[in-house]
């Protein structure tokens, strides 16, 4: 089997159902698709270089940022804006289709994850698979994550950061 | 003892009656067994009997899945698919597979805290006798509360304690039966279920402590003593006894025959995880190595002549283990067997005989006397032949063994927390070996072994870990308090008004195993920051170990920096697992002390009370257990919020509030009578968090109640606000959800606060005088009559 879509951590495979691996293009077509997409950043990427691509990435599209755990504090420092939640609070808005969304606007209908502890992300996308049919999740990750909608493959750094700059560049 | 007898027909100069039913004894004992209270509607509830409370919880903090496994794996028809809405062949749902699974795993925390309680209480009784008094000293009289407000008695002695176990047992084959294929078909009352779990779980918890208590003269709410902690603490040149379990018998009878035989001075008694605990309570003397995840680092160091194992949390390969260095292997329950021989009915000497010359690799042994003697007799003649076992390697024999590396990176794929075990091992294969103490201090690789299990050139990691540390912290030295047992009534009295006032900020009770995200030193300074802040922060288990194992900026731990009273700033370890008990039983003391709350049978009424007056909150920051699922289930239905770590999501369940939905939140003042607008307080009942920073904040929340007066709530918003600051760069946006009137704002944040509050909107309201999620009482009468 292809290393690059094994689970980071391969006992998370829960069954049948896998994500599909996306390239920065396939990626792109997603985002350019949904009406209310969102981006979830967690705390793994807090002082990373991928913290600014993400804004790249937020700001091209216009689209808003949770953050979880603490990175609040150090996208704010970046001069990134970003609403907070805990991991757990922003999964179960989401699955909510009454939810109105972070801009009160309704409910997102793609989300971005990235920088998630990835047991505990692989715990949010399952909720989100099982219990969201009204939201899609992509996971911008270095790693393959098998219970999103579709997922980066695992990588190294620097092909991450690559993938990451395409998503990111302005056309 | 009851008597029945019929007369029939009854006359004389007070009174006539026809078909009188007399029963004699039965009523002397309750009078006996009772407080003069009026007993509450639900005695000995039934797996049903709660369902109504459980369902306002339910109601206000939705179970939220996330399922760890898309299929259903638990009968023949499967397995079964149960993703896009697919039901099982079973007709079963994932939401209600899920809560199947946690209400099994209850089952199996809640089995495993009775079953100890069973073995404990009929060793007890054995050798104690039914009729040993259940003394708990003159500060305590409310000796049980759990079991005061679930059986509606007060227990008087050991015997006593029976009655209440026979009723757990038979809750538990309830609960049980209900996870079988074809049973219960909704989540929600799975859920009411696992919060049934959850409650016997807390009652075999009591039970168990109680026994033990009593009858082996354990610290019973009085201040313990400091006990020594930490590798560094053995001796290794004596010959060393290990206690590997929760049950604390066999430790026992080892110290007594130590003690008997005038050998104290001459072997090292130790223990990992909970046995550790309860042999200092028995014995200061004995030595705590550390929480769990010390326990295969411990068992590879060699330095453990006898593994003694009992029951609950012990690794199923430690005779594998513990045979690699040839140490002996003692099973001393019927809950772990090992495949061992069992020699319970063989004569001594032949045990010892047997066991010293290698001919067995271990033995069962049933007896705990027994074990005693065997255990220390094998380990005073085998110790001097095992002394080179013990020995370190050459750090440059371990050097040669990381050249082996092929850098394939699955060691940190299979890692639970991605920890850096490769680039330990490159680095040591350079000379450098600060990466492996990285990953030794504060057991922030908790040695699960995984990564072992995983490696393509099969190196033995644990162990190359294992020998660097020991090189470098083997002689860390550190203490712990030993486990005081419950909370006494005084204390109760002194703290309660503050504690529902608001005064005292809160009680946060950190509990559980060591399944740390990024080891236990989290632990320790989520206690201090809420010590510092004059919180009482109480201890149990694996946990307080943890907190042991740390010391501040003064070089002190934090067991010799704060007193372990029961008050603001104060840090008490209460003691092992089932010590757990003893803090829902603080809760219930507030409320039957302070509020004069009636227990017997009054579940309802308590738990209600706790749920919007007791800012307590508990933490398992590294709960890993099925115990540990039963625990917070159980304190969550006496109303007490619970934060986890990040795999505490693994549970597959948790319970959260929505503080978007003020609708979610209206509650009945029982003293207006009107349903008035409450707050998100507790906001979640169950939450998980990713990171120490983010569960500190939410901590700092979950013990805001609805009672606090506005000093009170001035105090518990300065705490979470600070903290918010601290960890986000901000004041919280929800602080206005708080604020009910001007007078809670914090004189500190007055200025940002009221900023916030003008940008919301926000409106004073007023405080209800006695919020409740119970009926009113119109209600109630409303519902007998519609029932007759």
């Amino acid at each position: 089997m292809n290393e690059r879509v094994i689970p980071w951590q391969p006992t998370v495979i829960a069954g049948p159902k896998q994500a599909l691996l996306v390239t920065p293009e396939t990626a792109e077509m997603m985002i350019v698709k949904a009406k209310r997409p969102l981006i979830v950043v967690g705390p793994l990427i807090n002082d990373n270089p991928a913290q600014v691509l993400v804004s790249k990435i937020a700001e091209k599209w216009n689209i808003p940022i949770v953050s979880t755990g603490d990175a609040f504090k150090s996208l704010t420092e970046a001069g990134v804006p970003s609403k907070s939640y805990g991991l757990v609070e922003i999964v179960n808005l989401l699955k909510d289709p009454e939810w109105k969304g972070v801009s009160g606007e309704g409910n997102h209908d793609l989300v971005l994850f990235i920088g998630v502890i990835y047991y505990m992300g692989s715990q949010g996308l399952s909720t989100l698979k099982h219990f969201a049919p009204h939201v899609k999740t992509l996971t911008l990750c270095k790693f393959f994550h098998s219970n999103a909608d579709a997922s980066f493959p695992n990588m190294k750094d620097e092909e991450w950061l690559k993938y990451l700059e395409m998503l990111a560049k302005v056309d | 003892m009851e008597n029945k007898s019929k007369a029939k027909e009854l006359k004389d100069d007070f009174w006539k009656s026809k078909k009188l039913l007399v029963t004699t004894g039965k009523i002397a004992d309750d009078i006996q067994g009772d407080s003069s209270e009026s007993k509450g509607p639900t005695l000995k509830p039934s797996v049903t009997d709660l369902r109504e409370w459980d369902m306002k919880l339910l109601k206000r903090y939705t179970p939220f899945y996330a399922p760890f496994c898309d299929m259903c794996c638990l009968c023949t028809y499967g397995k079964c698919d149960l993703t896009g809405g697919k039901k099982g062949a079973c007709g079963i749902d994932i939401e209600a597979q899920q809560a199947r699974i946690v209400l099994l795993a209850c089952c199996i925390g809640s089995a495993a805290h009775g079953g100890h309680a069973r073995h404990l209480l009929e060793y007890l009784i054995a050798e104690k006798g039914e009729d040993f008094p259940i003394d708990m000293g003159t500060n305590i009289d409310i000796e049980a509360p759990i079991m005061r407000v679930v059986i509606g008695k007060k227990p008087r002695n050991l015997g006593d304690l029976k009655e209440a176990l026979d009723y757990l047992e038979e809750q538990m084959v309830h609960l049980l039966s209900a996870c079988h294929t074809g049973q219960e078909g909704k989540s929600i009352d799975f859920e009411s279920k696992a919060l049934h779990a959850g409650l016997m779980d807390d009652l075999g918890k009591e039970i168990g402590d109680l026994a033990q208590i009593a009858a082996l003269s354990m610290p019973k709410g009085e201040d313990a003593p400091l006990v020594e902690l930490g590798l560094g603490t053995i001796n290794q040149e004596k010959p060393v006894i290990l206690c590997i379990g929760h049950n604390v018998a066999p430790g026992a009878s080892i110290i007594d025959y130590l003690e008997d035989h005038g050998l104290d001075d001459d072997v090292e008694v130790c223990g990992i995880c909970c046995a550790a605990i309860d042999i200092t309570r028995y014995k200061p003397g004995a030595k705590v190595i550390g929480p769990l995840s010390k326990q295969l680092k411990f068992i590879r160091s060699g330095v453990a002549d006898v593994v003694v194992v009992d029951e609950q949390c012990v690794r199923t390969d430690v005779l594998e283990e513990a045979r690699k260095n040839k140490a002996a292997v003692i099973a001393t329950t019927d809950k772990i067997c090992l495949g061992l021989p069992d020699l319970t009915g063989v004569n001594t000497d032949k045990i010892v005989k047997k066991l010293v010359n290698d001919e067995i690799e271990g033995a069962l042994i049933l007896d705990p006397d027994k074990v005693g003697e065997v255990s220390t007799r094998v380990a005073r003649q085998i110790a001097e032949e095992r002394k080179s076992l013990k020995k370190l390697p050459d750090l440059q024999e371990i050097q040669e063994m990381a050249k082996e590396c092929t850098e394939c990176g699955w060691c940190v794929r299979v890692c639970p927390n991605n920890q850096p075990m490769m680039e330990a091992v490159t680095g040591a294969a350079e000379g450098d070996f600060s990466k492996f103490i990285e990953l030794y201090k504060y057991d922030v690789c908790y040695t699960c072994g995984r990564c072992e299990q995983e490696c393509e050139v099969n190196l033995p990691l644990i162990s190359m870990l294992t020998k660097v540390g020991e090189h470098y912290v083997k002689d860390e030295k550190f203490n712990i308090r030993a486990g005081r047992g419950p909370v006494q009534d005084v204390e109760i009295r002194r703290v309660g008004a503050p504690i529902v006032l608001g005064d005292i900020p809160g009680v946060i009770a950190f509990v559980g195993c060591s399944n740390y995200p990024e080891g236990g030193e989290d632990v320790a300074k989520m206690a201090e920051e809420f010590l510092e802040r004059n919180y009482i922060v109480v201890t149990s288990g694996c946990g307080a170990m943890s907190v042991g194992e740390y010391r501040d900026g003064d070089g002190k731990t934090l067991y010799e920096k704060y007193s372990g009273d029961f008050d603001a700033k104060g840090l008490v370890n209460v003691g092992s697992c089932v010590s757990n008990a003893h803090i829902p039983g603080a809760c219930i003391k507030i409320a039957n002390i302070f509020a004069k709350k009636p227990l017997e049978g009054n579940f309802e009424e308590i738990a209600d009370y706790i749920l919007n007056r007791v800012g307590a909150c508990g933490v398992a920051w590294g709960a890993y257990s099925q115990k540990a699922a039963a625990i917070a289930t159980g304190v969550n239905r006496w109303g007490i919020p619970v934060v986890v770590g990040p795999h505490g999501t693994k549970y597959r369940r948790l319970f959260l509030g929505r503080a978007d939905k003020p609708e979610n939140w209206k509650i009945n003042d029982l003293r207006t009578g009107e349903v008035v607008q409450g707050e998100p307080a507790p906001e979640h009942l169950l939450y998980a968090a990713e990171n120490r920073e983010e569960a500190t904040v939410m901590i700092a929340k979950l013990c805001i109640r609805q009672t606090d007066t506005p000093k009170g709530r001035q105090i518990k918003l300065n705490h979470y606000l600070d903290l918010h600051k601290k960890y986000f760069g901000i004041l919280p946006e929800d602080v206005y959800k708080f604020v009910r009137n001007e007078k809670d704002i914090p004189i500190t944040y007055k200025k940002e606060v009221i900023n916030i509050l003008e940008e919301v909107g926000w409106e004073p309201r007023a405080l209800p005088q006695e919020p409740s999620l119970m009926k009113f009482r119109e209600e109630k009468a409303s519902d007998k009559g519609d029932s007759k």
